[in-house]
């Protein structure tokens, strides 16, 4: 009786045990298939996307434009990084250092986008000039900096010769 | 003589032996071990919950091949469904057909590659078709995914992009490597 519950239907002289005990055996076939399935269906590598818009194409739908904010630019060339509002350049221009796996170190640009929205906390638009000899990885690395920073709506243009 | 039961009998030299007399295979135990499938079904459970919370329903949108290695982001969105523009280190691809050479990209100073914008303005067609045959509301969207090698040139990209906006796709994504370890103190816009 140990754990089962008393029903009731006791039989003169001879009691009947109430403890049932469950067919797992259908239970771990469906897990062996869920299993399965699961493994055949799993996506192992996790790919997202950033999103951009060349200059002067059309930008996201979502993103109002407001000309009276001064536009950001940033010129990524090959050995150094400038980086301007409107029209003034904003200090020095940053010269490309990598690290051992050879990824640009953008913690000086991080803290020049930070210093930018600060002053001007509603423009979230940046255009980023690119020079034809930069590899794509860093191109990449100085949109995903510019969007953790705060400024998501970002144009890639080339540098205007 | 006397009726013995069938079975081992070993000689007189063994009789009195504790091991072979008989007396040590009445204590013998059962052959008959139950499993204990507790732990079974405990690992399965877990498993089951890993596989589901990693289960992606939108499956996998991008082909991926050795040649194609991509850079990799920590602000990303989810990757959805439109037409991908893959470039290799060798070859611009466009639904597995190669339409350009890196090489000749490369060199040549033109801003359009005509084959890549026939094929888009082909797909455009049919996504237009195919959202009036289903009269479904939806609009165009103008999304483009581009699948590029990280090392691939910027030259060789401004081309990609100069001629999916020509065919009409502004809304250009770079596919990247979710690398997840977003700093402290920065948020991630729109996620």
């Amino acid at each position: 009786m140990a754990g089962g519950m008393d029903l009731g239907t006791e039989v003169k002289g001879k009691k009947k045990a109430l403890d049932a005990t469950i067919n797992l055996v259908p239970f771990i076939d469906l897990m062996a298939v869920t299993i399965s399935f699961l493994i055949m269906t799993a996506v192992w590598t996790q790919i997202g996307r950033l999103q951009v818009s060349s200059a002067g194409g059309d930008s996201d739908p979502n993103q109002e434009k407001d000309d009276k904010l001064p536009q950001i630019t940033l010129l990524l060339a090959q050995k150094e990084i400038k980086i301007s509002v409107g029209s003034a350049q904003l200090g020095d221009a940053i010269t490309n250092v990598r690290d051992d796996k050879g990824q640009l170190d953008l913690s000086k640009v991080q803290e020049l986008l930070k210093k930018i929205r600060e002053q001007i906390p509603d423009q979230t638009a940046i255009t980023v000039q690119t020079e034809d000899d930069v590899r794509y990885e860093d191109l990449v690395r100085v949109i995903d900096e510019a969007i953790g920073d705060g400024l998501p709506a970002v144009s890639v243009s080339p540098v205007a010769t | 003589m006397a009726i013995q039961v069938p079975g081992k009998r070993y000689g007189e030299r063994l009789a009195k032996s504790h091991f072979f007399s008989g007396h040590h295979s009445s204590a013998r135990k059962s052959t008959n071990a139950d499993l204990l499938i507790t732990p079974l079904v405990d690992m399965f459970v877990i498993i089951v919950l890993f596989l589901i919370a990693n289960f992606s329903a939108t499956g996998e949108i991008l082909n991926m091949t050795k040649d194609v290695q991509l850079p990799s982001a920590s602000h990303v969105k989810e990757l959805e469904l439109a037409p991908v523009v893959m470039i290799s280190s060798s070859d611009v691809i466009m639904n597995g057909v190669a339409v350009a050479r890196v090489s000749d990209l490369s060199r040549e100073d033109y801003l359009s590659i005509p084959a890549l914008e026939e094929r888009l303005r082909e797909e455009k067609k049919q996504t237009e078709e195919l959202h009036i045959a289903a009269a479904d509301g939806q609009a165009f969207t103008g999304d483009v995914n581009i699948q590029g090698h990280k090392e691939i040139p910027f030259k060789v990209l401004k081309r990609v992009m100069f001629s999916c906006q020509n065919a009409g796709y502004s809304n250009i994504n770079f596919a990247v490597l979710d690398s997840g370890n977003k700093p402290e103190g920065t948020k991630t816009a729109e996620r």
